[in-house]
């Protein structure tokens, strides 16, 4: 076959570049859509910083795949007291920084007040429970004293938040640490960052105490990771399959068929998902105020089918608020979840007093059922009017009121809709439980207004659980009386997906936070 | 000549203050909050509360205007609200970017617009006139993403010639040329329409005047009388053209820079504004505006040169 011009005018620039560049050993590029605010761990609540973050530092416990094995990092071993109020944990003596310095207790106990520090102003520090001190008493020892048993604390340290970084990088840089520069002890270093660009780190040739987990503890194999952001949905399919990229987990759902054919990408998906959407009502508003209206609701929409149609398949369909995987989940739930059924859900608006008028709408007392749903633009939208479309059928007219993300936040703040939509991350049951329906959470995150004691002290019997079973009881019955009550219209659960080049060997996803990489250490070319 | 560069420059300074103005009043009433994009969707009220406080937005709008313009008088154009990083550097490393790529759109675009118009009007009425007429129609009727999608598809990806995320380096790289060719193909698109239909009109009309009618009478050869004297007088309106066009390509850059994952000013335009980062965004309205001042002084000066009663 004769090459076209083009073909030999590509050739040729192939063969200039090809000479002009050096050849970039064991160089990984990872697409994604989004760049995070900055990297200063505890300061930033982005799936995007997470992902950064886990590379370039450790936390003093790991989280297994399974997403429930805590496993050692920076701490080798720790103990618990009877009480479970305090946690003494040994530090690894063999840890250093990228800049070369020993990582020692001093500065584990020091990342960690400073997350707990009312000054560093992080959204996540109720994550970290009810703290009363946290000290160094010699170079391998901390001790985390909490005035309350947090049951959840292990998993809470084993995200991103509690990264451990140098305290002198930290007090030279200022608010610019992980902005302009990092020092951490992760698997890889910080090289540069370009916002809505690109954060470029290396390896960290040092590095040897990755998670048991790993068959590789480190050095990581890649040298220099770029992670490169690509805002459009359809390039970053096509550039991983250009090979321009060698991995991404953010490829649109219409593109995993794509890429499952082509011969040069695998495709990698989770058992189970810790990603999950939903939408929530605000329950204090009078058109979704019944439960019935609520329960008909779930009933009316068909999950299964926009999981097909909408997602291609992809995501499972939702019909629990937290994932079955997840840790404290109660199997004894599933007999009770509300599933597609419309002749229930009509029965169930007739007995809530909704009934059809003559344009075939719901309609009691003179007020037409037309609750009204804030929602993001785009992929949001599309699932939303897939609702509308749903209830529609019973006779509720579902409105939507699309907008952009930075005004979603403020106005789901507000009390002016009856549904709204969310997708979110966790570990276990308890962290979603806890994030979302404690009052105390009301108007954010807990949107929907559900104010109720009983849950409010479960929540806290659950937290503050000194044994596993305690702690797995107390949920259930949290998780029970949400569900009866339907809270939520739960959408779909959203497995972890990544794609990538056959340059590389298969790698198992990880599910923490959304950072499907997690520390990097099982990336390896096999060329 | 100077006087009249220098009046210019002074009148550009209450249009460069009103900018300001408005960059500042329309931030503040578009819609959005950055203490809740810093502080994400599971974040409490308080702790909202606090980081509204420490970003100075508790405070009255006329309040962060006057420190706005204090500011603004050293200089200083502040830090971004969301990552802390110097609204100058956020603008000094996207600016070049996008400069990279406006010129590499012009610099193939413009010329080859300009021979087209010209060719048009010299075979006017002819297959080939009607043919570069109809291709300029589609330049300027379809939209940018567009062509930047089937430049992907076929020179990124069916034939794999060029690659279409980012930018490795600068253009006079080997991986940076690269790069560039395929925004730059994509942005220079829109602007051969506009610019071959200009020179089309306008080399007729010169054409049809009594110096041409002249330089031909005297012999010269036909390829001169339509380059020499045609086009170059033919040429004032389409400066002109290139002039506004030039908005109309940082337009297209917000376009072309997203698809492309070009690090330049449209992006960092639209992700200070989606993130309702106030400080970028007011940095990027004022470099677009000042950019916008710069090249209808350039139109002016090349004005002159190109016609000298201009300068009188």
């Amino acid at each position: 076959m004769t090459p076209t011009p083009i073909k030999r005018a590509g050739f040729g620039l192939a063969a200039a570049m090809a000479l002009a560049l050096p050849v970039a050993a064991q160089e990984l590029t990872i697409i994604r859509a989004q760049d995070s605010n900055h990297y200063d761990p505890p300061r930033t609540t982005a799936q995007s910083g997470a992902e950064i973050i886990f590379m370039l530092s450790d936390t003093i416990v790991g989280l297994a795949e399974d997403m429930k094995t805590i496993e050692p990092l920076l701490a080798s071993s720790w103990d618990v007291s009877d009480d479970a109020l305090t946690y003494t944990f040994k530090i690894r003596d063999d840890v250093s920084f990228c800049d070369g310095k020993p990582m020692t207790a001093e500065d584990v106990a020091w990342s960690l007040n400073r997350w707990q520090d009312p000054e560093t102003k992080s959204p996540v520090r109720w994550r970290m429970g009810d703290v009363k001190s946290i000290t160094a008493p010699d170079a391998t020892t901390v001790v985390y004293e909490l005035n309350a048993p947090h049951s959840e604390l292990l998993y809470q340290l084993a995200q991103s938040f509690g990264s451990i970084i140098d305290k002198d990088t930290y007090e030279t840089l200022g608010k610019d640490f992980g902005v302009t520069g990092f020092n951490g002890t992760g698997p890889f270093c910080w090289e540069s960052w370009t916002p809505r660009d690109k954060v470029v780190m290396t390896r960290h040739d040092g590095y040897n105490w990755g998670p048991a987990n790993y068959e590789n503890r480190g050095p990581a194999q890649v040298e220099k990771v770029t992670w490169q952001i690509v805002p459009e949905a359809a390039t970053r399919t096509v550039a991983l399959l250009t090979g321009q990229g060698d991995i991404s987990p953010y490829i649109p759902f219409i593109g995993y068929s794509t890429l499952r054919a082509a011969p040069n990408i695998n495709v990698i998906k989770s058992e189970s998902a810790f990603w999950t959407n939903y939408m929530g009502f605000k329950i204090t508003k009078d058109l979704v105020g019944d439960v019935k209206v609520r329960q008909a609701i779930n009933l009316a929409v068909n999950q299964e089918a926009m999981a097909e149609d909408l997602f291609f398949g992809e995501v499972e369909p939702a019909y629990s608020y937290v994932s079955s995987g997840a840790l404290d989940y109660d199997a004894t739930l599933n007999d009770s979840l509300l599933k597609y059924d419309p002749e229930k859900a009509a029965a169930l608006l007739d007995e809530a007093g909704w009934v059809l008028n003559s344009d075939g709408k719901r309609e009691k007392d003179g007020k037409v059922m037309e609750p009204l749903a804030i929602s993001f633009t785009g992929e949001w939208q599309q699932t939303s009017e897939a609702v509308q479309a749903d209830l529609l059928k019973v006779g509720i007219e579902l409105q939507i009121e699309p907008m952009d993300s930075t005004v979603y936040w403020g106005k789901s703040a507000t009390d002016e809709f009856e549904m709204y939509v969310m997708g979110y991350p966790y570990i276990s049951a308890g962290d979603a439980l806890n994030l979302y329906f404690r009052s105390a959470n009301i108007p954010t995150p807990n949107r929907m207004n559900w104010n109720d004691p009983e849950t409010d002290e479960l929540l806290v019997a659950g937290s503050q659980a000194t044994n596993e079973t305690d702690r797995a009881a107390a949920y259930a019955k949290v998780l029970h009386k949400v569900h009866d009550n339907a809270v939520w219209l739960p959408i779909y659960h959203r497995p972890m997906q990544i794609g990538y080049s056959t340059k590389l060997a298969p790698f198992e996803a990880h599910n923490i936070y959304g950072a499907g990489l997690y520390k990097g250490l099982q990336l390896t070319f096999t060329e | 000549m100077i006087s009249a560069v220098l009046h210019r420059l002074v009148l550009s300074v209450p249009v460069l203050f009103g900018v300001l103005l408005f960059g500042f009043l329309l931030v503040q009433i578009v819609p959005g909050d950055p203490a809740m994009v810093v502080a994400g969707p599971t974040a409490t009220a308080d702790v909202v509360a606090a980081i509204r406080e420490e970003m100075g937005l508790d405070q009255p709008v006329l309040v962060q205007f006057w420190s706005y313009l204090q500011r603004m008088a050293v200089g200083d154009l502040g830090r971004s609200m969301i990552s802390n990083k110097s609204v100058t550097s956020e603008l000094g490393a996207a600016l070049w970017p996008t400069l990279e790529l406006m010129i590499g759109s012009m610099v193939w675009s413009v010329p080859v617009g300009v021979a087209m118009g010209t060719l048009a009007a010299v075979v006017r009425g002819s297959l080939i006139d009607r043919a570069i007429m109809a291709l300029s129609v589609a330049g300027v009727s379809l939209p940018i993403f567009f062509i930047s999608l089937m430049a992907i598809q076929f020179l990124g990806v069916k034939w794999q010639i060029f690659p279409f995320i980012g930018r490795p380096g600068p253009w006079y790289t080997a991986e940076g040329f690269m790069a560039l060719f395929l925004p730059a193909l994509s942005l220079g698109s829109i602007l051969i329409g506009p610019v071959a239909r200009m020179t089309r009109s306008s080399v007729l009309e010169v054409l049809k005047l009594d110096h041409v009618r002249t330089a031909r009478a005297k012999g010269l050869s036909e390829t001169r009388v339509i380059l020499a004297h045609g086009l170059r007088n033919a040429l004032i309106p389409v400066v002109t053209l290139i002039g506004l066009q030039v908005g109309y390509l940082l337009g297209g850059a917000v376009v072309t820079e997203t698809i492309f994952s070009w690090p330049g000013l449209g992006r960092l335009a639209v992700g200070a504004i989606m993130s309702s980062d106030f400080t970028v965004a007011q940095g990027t309205i004022m470099i677009f505006a000042l950019g916008f001042i710069t090249v209808n002084l350039i139109v002016d000066i090349l004005y002159s040169l190109l016609d000298p009663r201009v300068r009188k």
